[in-house]
């Protein structure tokens, strides 16, 4: 079914290209044609082979690795993921860069989302690149203000100023990284300025004082209270989000890809 | 081509290697032997005995560096074996982890849920 959407979507921009060249009247007259048949004209193709591409993979990890890997699942945008235990960071990315059908080398990205509803509140996420294979993988875990996640640069030397600004940013603590300080903020900076519960105008406010000839900070004073704005929309923004009626498909180590 | 020594890989810090059939046999052997202390239903080893036991075939069969390359497909031969290098050292850390146990804790609930 996919399939046979894909092919006629791609069919339908070629055909709108040829009638370009040849008239307009043609063309407006295409458009409402593929605008009675289409209901969503914006949809992005799907490529099947590389989605069964990247569940196939994904099993094989959590396959070899039952005992980190909580879940795998491959996105609607063709990206994998696998979410781990905190305690699993070292060995499955260890895994994931040195296995020869991987070959994960190069870490892309590190950084951290906050999520304050949660019992585990940091979300940490880890965007690997495979040069050899030419693919990416996402690896995610998560950890509360007090528990520490093991530094991943023993694995990946990249990952050194990735985790001092997620230190700084969020108060994520990393164990035994080589040099966990701040990075990004000020000296003597107080707080971790990405968490949710962190103002939006901060605490202190600095300015350059001409007595004492330097910069002081000084307790933040507005002229008026921050008020609450209530910016949310009496609309549905994102009707893709509902609740699924049918569970996302997730992946289970040695279970079969759906046939479709 | 035919007949002329390699002079470079074209690779930073990856040296021309000379004796790339020795080299690879001791590290596939090397694999072999660490991946073979492992349980028997380990996926990691099933897997990872599967791929090593081919190339070491592809080795042993074929003593035209530049055909074997061709028959394994993974780079230039001196990439196979760092390949081999990190497979092994990989091996061998698996050991102390014992990544085939079973789960260590599931995740809380909705942890990963999204939206939340």
């Amino acid at each position: 079914m996919a399939a046979s959407l894909v092919r006629f979507v791609r069919g339908g921009l070629g055909r709108s290209i040829n009638v370009a060249r040849s008239s307009c009247v043609l063309q407006q007259h295409k458009r409402l044609q593929s605008s009675t048949s289409d209901t969503q004209p914006t949809v992005r193709p799907k490529d099947a082979v590389i989605h069964k591409q990247l569940a196939a993979f994904g099993e094989y990890v959590s396959e070899m690795l039952p005992k980190y890997i909580q879940q795998v699942q491959v996105t609607c945008y063709d990206e994998l993921e696998v979410m781990i235990h905190p305690d699993g960071v070292v060995p499955v990315l260890t895994f994931l860069r040195d296995h020869t059908n991987a070959q994960f080398r190069n870490m892309i990205d590190l950084t951290a989302v906050d999520i304050p509803t949660r019992q585990n509140r940091f979300e940490i996420v880890y965007n690997l690149l495979s040069l050899r294979y030419n693919s990416r993988i996402r690896v995610k875990t998560y950890t509360d203000e007090l528990t520490p996640v093991d530094s991943a640069v023993p694995v990946h030397i990249a990952a050194n100023w990735y985790e001092r600004e997620v230190w700084d940013m969020f108060g994520v603590f990393f164990a035994n990284h080589p040099d966990l300080r701040r990075i990004l903020t000020d000296y003597g900076f107080e707080g971790h300025p990405f968490r949710k519960d962190f103002p939006l105008s901060g605490y202190v406010e600095v300015r350059y004082d001409d007595e004492v000839k330097r910069v002081v900070a000084e307790p933040l004073e507005l002229s008026q209270e921050f008020r609450k704005f209530d910016l949310n929309t009496p609309w549905e923004v994102f009707p893709a989000h509902r609740e699924a009626k049918e569970a996302a498909p997730k992946l289970e180590a040695g279970e079969t890809p759906e046939k479709k | 081509m035919a007949g002329l020594i390699k002079k470079t890989t074209g690779l930073v810090g990856l040296a021309v290697s000379h004796n790339a059939h020795e080299r690879l046999a001791i590290l596939y052997s090397k694999i072999l032997g660490s991946v073979q202390t492992m349980p028997q239903d380990a996926a990691y080893r099933k897997y990872t005995e599967q791929l090593i036991k081919d190339r070491l075939q592809h080795v042993e069969t074929e003593p035209d560096v530049q055909k074997l390359e061709e028959k394994i497909n993974c780079g230039q031969i001196e990439e196979v074996i760092f390949q081999a290098e990190c497979e092994l050292a990989l091996s061998r850390k698996m050991l102390t982890w014992k990544p085939w146990e079973p789960l260590i804790e599931e995740p809380p609930a909705n942890q990963w849920k999204w939206p939340i």
